[in-house]
Parts: C-alpha cells; sequence; structure tokens
C-alpha cells in the first residue's frame, strides 16, 4: 500500500523476470523429457505434442497474463519442429499437417491463459471481496463499541450535572437569602444538598466498580465468597443510606460460596435494592431471597410496589429505557434518578460473572433475579 | 477541670479536614490538623495526640510509612480514612498497625462512634492486667472467658473449640475490625494456609449458632475483603 510508484514498478520487473525464467525452466525440463520419450516411445510424437500441452497449463497457472502461455506455444511448436519431427536437428515448415499442428497449440496456449488468467482474477475480487467484509465488520463493532462508549457518556454527563446543579443551586440559595429563609426552609435546602451529593456518590462507585472489569476479557477476578456475608454487607450499605428502609433478608440454610467478585456483586444488590426504594414506592418491606438450583445460586430482590411497564422488561438493563423514562419525567423530585446506569452496570457485572439478570412483574410489584454460577475453585 | 482527648488530624484536602475538625471540636475533642505526611509526623512526636486520624492518600507520602514510623515507638490509636472500592489498601494499613478505618464519605455519628472505640479500647490495654477477663456481653450476647461460656439470651450456645477460638478473638476486640489474616494466624498459628476458606466455614457455622438471620447479623458483621468486626461490649 505504502510503496513508492519506482517501488511497484521493481516489484513489477523482478515478477516478469521471474515469470521469464519460470517459463524457460519448464520449457527447457519439457524437452528434456521429450529426448527421453523419443528413447522409448514406438510413436513419439503424439506424446510429445501432449507433454508440451501441459507445459503450456503449468505456464498459464503460474505465470500472470497471456503472455507467457503464447511464448510457450510458440516454443514448443519451434522445438517440436526442431527436435523431434523428421529431418531432426533442422527446421523445416513445409511439412503436412503441420501448420494445424502450430495453429492447434497456439489456440490451446491462448485460451487456457484466457481461461486461467480469468479464474486468478476472480479468485482475487473474491478474496478481496472477503477482506473488505471483515475489515467492515470490524469497523462496525468498534462503531457500536464507539456508540455505547458515546451514550454511556451522554447518559453519565447528563447524570451528573443535574445533581451538580440541585447541588449548586440550594446552597447557592441558602448563602445569597441566609438572612430571609426560616430554620425550615434552610434545612430543606441542606436536605437537598445532602441527597443529591449521595446520589452523586452512589454514581461515581458505580462508575467506579465498572474499572474492576477487565477491559478486554470482560472477566472479573473472583474469589470464593460466602453469600452470606456478600448480602449482608449489602444490606447494611443500603441501610445507611435508607435509614428508614426495611429489608427482609432470607438467605439459605446452609451458606453458599460462590466464585466472585464480593465489590461487585455487593454493588449489584445495593443498585437493584435502591431502585426498589427509590421507584417502586413499595408497600411492604423489599424481600431479598437467596435460592439454589442446578449449580446455580439466585438473588431475588422482590418490592411490592408499581411494577415495571412491561414493554420496559425488555430493556430495562440496557440503559436504553433510562434515557426514554427521562423525557417523560417531568418532575424534578425523581427525574434524573433514572434506572439506567445502575441497572446496565449490573448487567455488565452479572455477565462478566458468567450469570444471567432479568427483571419480571409479580401481582404486587417487581421482582429484579440474577444467578451467578457455582464453579469449583481452579 | 478535666483534660480534653486531643485528636491530630492528617488529610491534605482542606474541606474535609475542615469538616472534621469542627465535628470534633464541637464534641469537645481538642483538635490538631496537618495538611501532608511530613507535618504529620512531626505533630505525632511533638503534641503527642492521644489519636490519630490519618488519610491515605497524602501528596508527600505513603500513609502507610506513617503508620509504620509511628509503630516503632507507640501505640496511640491510629484511624485510617480511606475510600470504599480500596479493600486491599485497608488491610494493608491494618496489618501495618492501624487500629481501625473509616469508609469515605462516612457521617459524624459514626466517625465520633469509631473515635470513642478506638481511644476505649488504648484505654484498656493500658489496664490489661485489671478487666481482661471480664465477660464480653452485647445485646444479649455474653461470652465468659473464663469458663469459656456462651450464652445468647440466657440460653447456651455450643461452639466447637475452633469456633469458640474466633468469637473470642473478636469479642476482645469488639468494635473494631479484624483482618482475615490476622484471625487466621491466631486460631491456626503462623504456618496456616494462607487460603481464607477455612474461616469463612467457621463463621458460617458461627453465624447460624449465634444470629437469628444469618442474612441480616446483629453481632458479627462482614467488612468485605476486609475481615469481621463484632458488635462493641456495651460493658466498657
Amino acid at each position: 500500500m505504502q510503496k513508492t510508484l519506482t517501488e511497484m514498478e521493481k516489484e513489477y520487473i523482478r515478477l516478469q523476470r521471474k515469470d521469464f525464467f519460470f517459463c524457460f525452466a519448464i520449457f527447457a525440463a519439457v524437452t528434456v523429457i521429450a529426448f527421453f520419450f523419443t528413447q522409448r516411445a514406438s510413436d513419439p510424437t503424439l506424446n510429445i505434442a501432449m507433454l508440451y500441452t501441459l507445459g503450456i497449463f503449468i505456464i498459464t497457472r503460474y505465470t500472470e497474463g497471456y503472455l507467457y502461455g503464447i511464448l510457450f506455444s510458440l516454443l514448443s511448436m519451434l522445438s517440436m519442429n526442431f527436435f523431434f519431427t523428421y529431418p531432426y536437428g533442422t527446421f523445416n515448415f513445409t511439412l503436412e499437417g503441420y501448420q494445424m499442428t502450430f495453429l492447434g497449440m497456439l489456440v490451446i496456449g491462448t485460451v487456457t491463459s484466457a481461461m486461467s488468467t480469468n479464474m486468478k482474477e476472480q479468485s482475487r475480487k473474491m478474496l478481496a471481496q472477503e477482506k473488505e467484509l471483515a475489515k467492515k465488520g470490524k469497523a462496525l463493532m468498534e462503531a457500536e463499541k464507539e456508540k455505547m462508549r458515546a451514550n454511556l457518556l451522554r447518559a453519565v454527563s447528563h447524570d451528573l450535572r443535574t445533581p451538580l446543579t440541585g447541588i449548586i443551586g440550594n446552597s447557592a440559595s441558602y448563602l445569597e437569602m441566609e438572612d430571609k429563609l426560616s430554620d425550615d426552609e434552610k434545612r430543606d435546602l441542606v436536605i437537598y444538598v445532602n441527597n443529591d451529593a449521595n446520589w452523586l456518590l452512589n454514581m461515581v462507585e458505580n462508575l467506579l466498580s465498572v474499572t474492576r472489569i477487565d477491559n478486554d476479557t470482560a472477566k472479573v477476578n473472583k474469589e470464593l465468597e460466602s453469600v452470606d456475608e456478600v448480602v449482608s454487607a449489602a444490606v447494611i450499605q443500603f441501610k445507611k443510606r435508607f435509614q428508614n428502609a426495611e429489608v427482609r433478608v432470607k438467605v439459605s440454610d446452609e451458606d453458599i460460596m460462590v466464585m466472585m467478585d464480593a465489590m461487585l456483586i455487593q454493588q449489584v444488590i445495593l443498585n437493584i435494592l435502591q431502585n426498589a426504594q427509590l421507584h417502586a414506592k413499595s408497600k411492604q418491606a423489599l424481600e431479598l431471597t437467596i435460592t439454589e438450583k442446578e449449580n446455580n445460586v439466585f438473588f431475588h430482590i422482590r418490592d411490592y410496589g408499581v411494577g415495571i411497564d412491561e414493554d420496559k422488561l425488555e430493556t430495562i438493563f440496557d440503559g436504553e429505557g433510562y434515557r426514554k423514562e427521562n423525557k417523560d419525567e417531568t418532575t424534578r423530585s425523581d427525574g434524573y434518578k433514572g434506572m439506567g446506569i445502575g441497572l446496565s452496570i449490573c448487567k455488565t457485572i452479572i455477565h462478566a460473572h458468567g450469570g444471567e439478570i432479568r427483571a419480571k412483574n409479580h401481582p404486587d410489584g417487581a421482582e429484579f433475579i440474577f444467578s451467578l454460577p457455582e464453579e469449583t475453585e481452579e | 477541670m478535666y483534660q480534653k482527648v486531643s485528636v491530630l488530624i492528617i488529610e491534605d484536602e482542606k474541606s474535609i479536614c475542615d469538616f472534621i475538625s469542627k465535628t470534633l471540636s464541637g464534641s469537645d475533642y481538642k483538635v490538631v490538623t496537618a495538611s501532608n505526611g511530613k507535618d504529620g509526623l512531626a505533630a505525632i512526636t511533638s503534641s503527642l495526640p492521644d489519636l490519630v486520624l490519618l488519610d491515605l492518600g497524602l501528596p508527600d507520602m505513603d500513609g502507610i510509612d506513617i503508620i509504620k514510623k509511628t509503630r516503632e515507638w507507640s501505640s496511640m490509636p491510629i484511624i485510617v480514612i480511606s475510600a470504599r472500592t480500596q479493600e486491599k489498601e485497608k488491610v494493608i494499613a491494618l496489618d501495618a498497625g492501624a487500629d481501625d478505618y473509616i469508609t469515605k464519605p462516612f457521617g459524624t455519628s459514626e466517625l465520633l462512634a469509631r473515635i470513642r472505640t478506638a481511644i476505649r479500647h488504648n484505654n484498656k490495654m493500658a489496664n490489661a492486667s485489671v478487666n481482661s477477663n471480664r465477660p464480653y456481653s452485647a445485646d444479649g450476647l455474653v461470652i465468659d472467658f473464663e469458663k469459656r461460656l456462651v450464652t445468647l439470651g440466657g440460653q447456651e450456645i455450643h461452639l466447637t473449640r475452633v469456633e469458640y477460638k474466633i468469637v473470642s478473638l473478636l469479642a476482645q476486640h469488639s468494635g473494631k475490625v479484624m483482618t482475615y489474616d490476622t484471625l487466621i494466624n491466631q486460631v491456626w498459628g503462623p504456618y496456616a494456609d494462607d487460603n481464607n476458606r477455612i474461616l469463612r466455614v467457621n463463621m458460617a457455622n458461627i453465624r447460624r449458632k449465634l444470629e437469628t438471620n444469618p442474612g441480616e447479623p446483629k453481632y458479627i458483621f462482614t467488612e468485605l475483603g476486609v475481615g469481621y468486626r463484632m458488635l462493641e461490649d456495651e460493658g466498657i
């Protein structure tokens, strides 16, 4: 690709020279074999003509263009005339039927040259096409990745800007109007700031957790961990932020040990619990239940709230559903606390563990279920 | 006139340093601050605080080195301030001799509780001979170290020898986190397999004996990736 013109010319000349020598080498070889035939066969002329035809095939297969095929057929005619037809050792162009044989050889040379050139051209085209397709596929994947990255970045910056605006706005009101505000109003402003900051922190921790997943292999650093411990740590973390929240935890009778990155699984449980707390408007305590089935551990997080729109169930983990939801939401209070990023991070984390995650509705609310495979330690 | 407890804050972020020192001053502590490692080390030797709050991410030196340097000559309580996701860092700090850690961001009540615990523990160590055998008691759980007896709401709990060893270790350091390595070393000896699976299995059994709901423990809490912390003794 990067070759200069002179280099290309050099390359062309090199190839031409190679073909030329190849042509002569085959010619010499065929002629030698033909001599060998004259010693053994009773009627050598026919065999010799066939030998030269074989030579034509070989030449056209392994050289570029028509030139050498035709050159070879000419040479073979001359050589047959000179070496193998009576009178031996001299040219005699007046022999009977000679013109026809000559013409035949020429035609064979030209036609096979043309055919093999055509074939070579086609296979070259196919190869180029394949290359082009592979390139396009790769470009498409890159573009898809780039699009995901851009989407995430857009969502993130939107999600970061909104609470920041709240923090700056509320704290500025406090500073500017301190004298005019009642104590209750002041308190409200500080509460807003506190909520927004907490939300920001959660967001940042989610994003940080993604950095624990290997970029190239999309795998995580797994260790054998106790399900009990991860669950209880997540619930404590959750209650630290939502002091009034209630969670009913039910772990299995025997503690289960599973290969996982405990911090990431804690983050997943935390995200789902927080979503339930912020969105579901659950009428009863949230439920976190552990079950075991066919070498998988299932984590069920159940709320008794408003449920999830059926048409969003599929896309809820893609980050897409989140933005649609955002457009619909007009109220400020919950609008930016979209489900998107937290849940798409959950999906990334669970898939990196070789597990599955899904959401479904039950008669009184929604349930999120994710699974982790029980594998033995390496 | 009583002497105020003095706390040295080594933290380079001014806003965090201010917030902590306001909280502590408001709770009747005497506060000294240092904004980098060099000043911090100097302040430790010159003002001999009762407790050090140390941020590990300092601009001029590794916080771990400050712990090590201080531990060469003093057992003053050191509480490390660390980010949540860096559990390795916490373990290193604890193993280097830090007494406890607090995870950013923290509330004032959590901070004050940790400081109280650390100071109490330090005092207890100083009077170790007087009350080391006093039973542990918290929320219905009583551990009598002399009789090697564990009771929950008056009911005796049967623990295996290893389980009792773990529980009593945690109880003697209640309120403080104990790393997996510390526990394994003290229970199984220095040549034990450094794989902490056996500890996890024992903990799972202990939880099922002590806790009404192992998924929501009341007595023994897991600090993911670091170790375990037992509910603070009410008696001290």
